[in-house]
């Protein structure tokens, strides 16, 4: 058939407005993948000789266990509040919907343009106290120099606390939007049936959203695993060795950066990746959130309408 | 006894009404959440407004004077000959260029994806969502070095390039254009003689304008505030954007930290908090007009509103 020169033709036009993109897939995704592997072996002060030995090397840095244990103690708080808070908020918001609830959502978006530099800035101020919006608050439980506040071994809840405010906000909207998707038969079935809302919320609505709920823990917990900026900026900015080479990102960067090591920084970037990796790898294949046939095959009902 | 001999119509009422007690706690709950996440931002919008004594000594949630804003900005002008001047303009630029790269490069994709027959659909798709569920700080260092290679460290075309790889926005548009335009759509046109081009131009980017607001939103409230990557790709004062500017701020001026810095720069707290909301009020602004936006996105389009 003629057809076959014409295939090879249009598929030109098609691979052309593809390759920009794929362009930047490879040379800044794909390319920074292999490239990390590939400087691992390098040599540096710590590993002179070079080669694999780096992975072994960078584990037993001085400095590595206690990056662990401050990066498992964050973790440890951050995680299961984001998870609890976060969809016991948005099934509390789902409760009655009101005119107020377009409010309280407003509201609750807006901790999520502090991030970073400026909420490192928000937070001193608010544990400083004789600025602070909540200085009756810090006064009540004794505290009248930010420094009781600020210290090391307090970082895992400070930055808690200073990322969940940044997070919780976006996800809160959004897994209240995904409870939206729940069908109204079904919600007007189980109150029929006599469910109270606290019922209705844990046994019908949140199994219902069992995918989005894993969706979000996987993103929170490969994204909690690479906390930088507050640590950091704490550290050389606001109380300077508060935070030093306190999360594995800020250790990797020192290794980088100030020994030099970009061996080692590779290798301990490569070791984070892995959890960030078997996260996607399950979201993606365990659940049917990115599914082709779910995609495809959406009831017109369901259909995009932006 | 009376539940036998109820009418029909009282029958439908037989729900259970909620427990006043449990309504109370929920609202008092949302309501006590809703100020926590406010406060921070209203003292952070109103701090530039008073002078840095004013600060201790007024409420920290009461408005200074519209003067506090412009006396804190020109103090923020005396740093370094002005440099927040130019801070300002590099957000503004690296920005725009980053969301119209971003935006157009994966929309196009996504198209291609959803309506051409090339092959590895299924590598590309699986690669895309890879990138998108690893934390792009993760690359941070291994970028570094890729960009230290072809010498573009301390270029903002580093930065720019770098964060127009936009795979979420990949994604989006492929769902976005798999679920509002049929297959058959395009093997009909294709029959009528339709090009490959004219599929693009008539049919998908006639239908694109939520799609592209959609992204151009997520790329610019993705970027705006961004900190780790561009700062271990910039260096000179000159090429930083607002966030690192703040950074830089805080280690170098005694507001934060009044052992730090040269006491000659008048940069005190209020100059430090307009920086912070120059950077935090945009975001914010773009976030309440565009909620639903956010929704859709991360639940890539799989609900209906």
């Amino acid at each position: 058939m003629a057809k076959s020169r014409g295939y090879k033709q249009r598929n030109l036009l098609m691979m052309a407005m593809l390759a920009p993109y794929l362009f930047l897939l490879l040379a800044f995704g794909i390319l920074p993948l292999i490239m990390a592997f590939f400087e691992v072996p390098g040599e540096s002060l710590a590993n002179p000789d070079g080669g694999w030995d780096a992975f072994r090397i960078v584990l037993q840095d001085f400095r590595f266990p206690a990056a662990l244990k401050n990066v498992a103690g964050f973790m440890a708080y951050f995680v299961p509040m984001m998870i609890i808070v976060v969809i016991g908020m948005a099934l509390m918001l789902d409760v009655k919907t009101n005119k107020w609830s377009k409010y309280l959502r407003m509201a609750y978006i807006v901790p999520a343009s502090i991030s970073g530099a400026v909420a490192v800035l928000v937070w001193w101020a608010i544990f400083e106290p004789t600025i602070s919006p909540i200085r009756s608050i810090l006064n009540f439980f004794g505290i009248d120099s930010a420094r009781q506040i600020w210290q090391t071994e307090n970082l895992v809840y400070l930055i808690a606390i200073m990322t969940f405010f940044s997070l919780a906000g976006n996800w809160i909207l959004i897994q209240y939007g995904s409870l939206q998707s729940i069908s109204t038969e079904i919600i007007e079935a189980a109150r029929v049936d006599g469910c109270s809302a606290f019922q209705l919320a844990v046994r019908i609505k949140l199994p219902l959203i069992r995918k989005y709920v894993i969706y979000m823990a996987v993103l929170v917990f490969a994204g909690g695993l690479q906390i930088f900026v507050e640590p950091q900026l704490l550290n050389t900015g606001v109380y300077t060795g508060i935070a030093a080479s306190w999360s594995f990102d800020q250790l990797s960067y020192e290794l980088a950066f100030k020994s030099g090591d970009f061996g080692g920084a590779s290798a301990l970037s490569i070791i984070l990746l892995i959890p960030s990796l078997i996260g996607a790898l399950v979201v993606i294949f365990k659940t049917d959130m990115f599914d082709d046939k779910t995609i495809r095959t959406k009831k017109d009902s369901d259909k995009v309408e932006l | 006894m009376s539940t036998l001999t109820e009418s029909p119509k009282k029958a439908k009422k037989q729900t259970r009404h909620e427990s006043r007690i449990g309504m109370f706690f929920v609202n008092s709950w949302l309501i006590f959440f809703a100020a926590v996440s406010v406060i921070p931002m209203i003292w952070l919008l109103l701090a530039s407004s008073k002078t840095d004594p004013e600060l201790s000594t007024r409420n920290p949630l009461a408005f200074g004077s519209f003067k506090g804003y412009i006396n804190a900005w020109n103090n923020l002008t005396f740093f370094d000959n002005g440099v927040i001047g130019r801070w300002v303009i590099n957000s503004i630029l690296y920005n725009a260029a980053i969301v119209v790269f971003a935006t157009i490069t994966a929309s196009l994709a996504g198209f291609v994806i959803s309506a051409s027959r090339i092959r590895f659909k299924k590598t590309f798709l699986i690669s895309t969502l890879i990138m998108m569920l690893i934390p792009p700080v993760a690359l941070v260092i291994p970028l570094f070095v890729l960009m230290d290679k072809v010498s573009l460290i301390d270029n903002p075309l580093s930065v720019i390039l770098i964060s127009s790889l936009y795979p979420f926005g990949a994604f989006l548009s492929y769902i976005y254009y798999s679920t509002t335009i049929p297959p058959e759509l395009y093997e009909s046109a294709r029959l009528d003689g339709c090009s490959d081009w004219q599929l693009y131009t008539r049919i998908a980017f006639p239908l694109s304008g939520a799609l592209l607001g959609l992204l151009a939103f997520f790329a610019f409230i993705g970027n705006w505030a961004n900190y780790f990557m561009p700062y271990v790709m910039l260096y000179s004062g000159e090429n930083y954007t607002l966030p690192l500017g703040l950074g830089f701020l805080f280690s170098s001026t005694p507001a934060i930290n009044p052992g730090v810095g040269a006491t000659s720069v008048p940069i005190y707290k209020p100059e430090i908090a307009l920086a912070g909301a120059l950077i935090a009020f945009p975001i914010m602004v773009m976030f309440l007009i565009s909620q639903k936006r956010l929704i859709r996105g991360m639940l890539a389009g799989s609900i209906k509103e």
